[in-house]
């Protein structure tokens, strides 16, 4: 094994800037579009086997230490669309994060595995019988170990979440430490901006170094614009180099029997339209849910610097099965420009005290156990989200934010931020039923943001209804596969990062 | 002229009246925006002249269009009164330099869009309040917004667009930060170590053969 080498630190990229060619032809086993939490973890196990894996980052490489702790410049520089990535009524901001990594590189870190109630729905409707919680777990055992994830440490839990607990267990509500894949955490709370010291175990300093040591070639800058086959089956694909100054620096060719699809549940669909391939049951791009979160911000009377500590400390689990409500709540600490995108008590000067004060507030971030309504399109020139929230999950919505209220109140907060176009606030349990049931479910009314795209090429048994076999390759093309969160056939209610590794990992061994 | 300026004026209001009535359309994004100011084209741009037509855009207004440059200067007036606090002045910080950086990451068909959208938003102010909505005094200007919040999905659309371009714009910068107690970036100022690359997993086949080796 002398040809591993592994790298103490960042990473061996081919990047744009250095290409030297206007044509570049590769040969692999097999070729990974994305290097996101699906590509990495697939690169890893494939190179490990001894495949010859070559990795197509359409996003820039980002080593840690370039990384500014700054939310706005990260959105430029980490995230899809500079941030922008929104669907089509301009109301639900879709983030994902394009660059090296993917969207590990610039998550919260918390990890849940896959509820079993979840795997039961995915058995009973999707004939997805081999996916049980015993035949998974060994997965997520492994990819826990490699990522360090614990339960958070006192230490852990910020300022926002000692009160949000201490709220909970007033209420008697379950509540519980979040669980996340980090080393050392150094409490920056800037994770969104990406880990500057490379305590979060992201793609970029785990599974993707750990592919590269057993020989991955990795290539950022190149986004791959088509799938290509041979008598039916996969047999590589086309790619464009593009410089950060948006000209075309090379196009690629890589010929591989084995294509893996992880470019992320909005691109993923794209790339298979733009192919003309594995649609036969006209699912591709369809079925496409995204726990449309809100942040539901409240005033304390103490200073709780919401930005101070870990991102994420603690979690409501009292709601999270379906017949109890299907949502789950998670102290958020945020910054000041998330800030303003949360929620107002009014123009001018209203806003700019509730700025003034920000130090006072504190938040909860809300999931909801969305239905899989959207669609994600492709015109011939852009691509489409289309989600709207189902009039079937308004009611969720509602119980969350109702929820959320009076944990805070419960929690010693004076002032309840909902965070709708129009000025809500309230102030005690009275108010509760009176802001809430009085939202409309009508485009640009509620502030949602999605961390959690998913669905779009969804896993089943059966080929008319559905664009993957449990083993992650297409019903329609051989040695075409799909392992990134496109593949969820529900949504999951929880974040998702280890649902992903864990079937990735398994996509990739039933490979062999 | 005159007579063309009153007939778009009325044209303009049933369009714009029309688009108020579709408060149940759900795809009414900027695009929808960009309808609207389509069916409104033609002299719409000067259906009120304003002092400030005649005032150029500062040179590094490359990105905006003279009228955008004012709007959001208004709009930035308006949105940011520090007046009570201890908060800077939005005059001391590049807010409407960061908004012209934000709209540069647009995509040009959604950009052409957002314009149309802006325009609609400070000539159609015309009707309500008798002037566009650069020359509309801050008391005005803000209930303006504040009802536009509780209005149709365009109206809600057009204000938190422009609201969340000003917002971000003024703090995203680190001028901003010291009276609200923001630590901003810290990882150097704490001189965090890094950690580096994570170790290769030590019970993966593989692994274990190197460590042999
Ligand atoms: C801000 C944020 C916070 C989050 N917080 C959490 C959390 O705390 N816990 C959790 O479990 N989950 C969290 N998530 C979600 C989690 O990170 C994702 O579910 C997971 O990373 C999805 O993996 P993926 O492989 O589907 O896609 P990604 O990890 O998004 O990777 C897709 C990659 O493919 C690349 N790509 C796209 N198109 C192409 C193309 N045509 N050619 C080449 N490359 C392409 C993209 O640039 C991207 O790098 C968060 C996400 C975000 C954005």
């Amino acid at each position: 094994m002398s040809q591993i080498r592994f790298q103490a630190s960042g990473l061996k990229v081919h990047q744009a800037a250095d290409v030297i060619d206007s044509q570049i032809t590769l040969d692999a086993d097999v070729v990974i579009v994305g290097s996101g939490a699906g590509g990495a973890v697939s690169a890893y196990e494939l190179a490990r086997q001894g495949k010859r894996v070559v990795v197509l980052e359409a996003g820039p490489y980002v080593p840690s230490q370039a990384f500014t702790e700054d939310f706005t410049q990260s959105l430029h520089d980490l995230y899809q669309d500079q941030g922008g990535q929104a669907n089509s009524s301009g109301d639900l901001l879709v983030l994902q994060g394009a660059c090296v990594g993917g969207s590990t590189v610039v998550n919260g870190c918390v990890c849940f595995r896959t509820p079993d109630f979840i795997l039961q729905d995915w058995q009973r409707d999707f004939g997805l019988s081999e996916l049980t919680e015993a035949e998974l777990a060994p997965y997520f055992d492994e990819v826990e170990k490699n990522l360090s994830v614990h339960d958070n440490g006192e230490h852990e839990i910020a300022r926002h979440g000692q009160v949000i607990r201490e709220g909970a267990k007033k209420l008697g509500w379950s509540v519980k430490p979040l669980r996340r894949n980090i080393r050392q955490c150094g409490l920056t709370g800037h994770c969104l901006s990406g880990c500057k010291t490379e305590r979060k175990q992201s793609m970029l300093v785990t599974y993707l170094p750990w592919a590269q040591a057993y020989g991955a070639s990795i290539y950022s800058d190149t986004r791959v614009e088509k799938v290509l086959t041979e008598n039916g089956e996969a047999s590589g694909v086309e790619a464009v180099i593009t410089r950060h100054d948006g000209t075309v620096a090379a196009s690629m060719t890589v010929k591989a029997p084995r294509v893996i699809l992880a470019a992320g549940a909005v691109q993923t669909p794209v790339l298979l339209l733009k192919s003309g391939l594995a649609n036969r049951s006209g699912q591709v791009g369809r079925n496409f849910a995204c726990h449309p979160s809100l942040l539901v911000a409240a005033r304390y009377p103490q200073p709780i610097h919401p930005w101070r500590g870990a991102l994420l400390g603690v979690h409501v689990d009292e709601f999270m099965h379906p017949d109890k409500g299907g949502f789950v709540l998670e102290d958020g600490g945020f910054g000041l420009v998330e800030m303003t995108m949360l929620a107002e008590p009014g123009t001018g000067k209203p806003f700019m005290d509730y700025m003034a004060d920000a130090r006072y507030l504190s938040g909860l971030v809300t999931l909801i156990h969305d239905h899989n309504v959207g669609t994600i399109e492709w015109d011939g020139e852009r691509k489409a989200i289309n989600y709207q929230l189902s009039n079937a999950d308004f009611p969720s919505m509602q119980r969350a934010i109702k929820a959320a209220a009076r944990l805070h109140l419960a929690s010693g907060a004076s002032e309840v931020y909902v965070p709708a176009s129009d000025k809500r606030v309230i102030r005690s349990e009275a108010d509760i039923d009176d802001q809430v049931d009085s939202l409309e479910n009508a485009p640009q009314h509620l502030r949602m943001v999605s961390y959690h795209p998913q669905g779009t090429c969804r896993m089943g048994a059966d080929p008319d209804a559905s664009v993957v076999k449990a083993n992650g390759e297409t019903h329609d093309v051989p040695g075409l596969y799909v392992a990134d969160a496109s593949l969820l056939p529900t949504s999951i209610i929880v974040n998702p990062q280890i649902t992903v590794y864990a079937l990735a990992t398994r996509i990739a061994r039933h490979m062999s | 002229m005159a007579m063309n300026s009153q007939y778009q004026a009325g044209r303009i209001q049933r369009v714009w009246q029309q688009g108020m009535a579709r408060r149940q359309f759900l795809k009414w994004g900027l695009g929808g925006v960009a309808a609207v100011t389509a069916v409104a084209a033609g002299g719409f741009a000067l259906l009120r002249r304003s002092p400030r037509d005649d005032m150029p855009a500062p040179e590094w207004a490359t990105g905006l269009s003279a009228a955008e440059y004012h709007l959001f200067e208004r709009a930035r007036v308006v949105l940011l009164p520090v007046e009570g606090t201890n908060l800077v002045d939005s005059a001391t910080v590049p807010v409407v330099q960061n908004v012209q950086t934000t709209l540069s990451f647009l995509d040009p068909v959604t950009r052409k869009e957002l314009g149309a959208g802006l325009s609609l938003f400070d000539n159609v102010v015309v009707f309500s309040h008798g002037c566009r909505f650069v020359d509309l005094e801050a008391g005005p200007a803000r209930e303006l917004f504040d009802r536009w919040g509780e209005g149709s999905v365009l109206q809600r659309t057009l204000t938190t667009v422009i609201k969340q371009l000003v917002y971000s714009g003024y703090w995203q910068e680190p001028a901003t930060w010291p009276p609200t107690e923001f630590d901003g970036p810290v990882s150097d100022k704490w001189g965090l170590p890094y950690l580096g690359n994570a170790p290769l997993p030590q019970d993966s086949p593989v692994a274990s053969q190197q460590e042999q080796a």
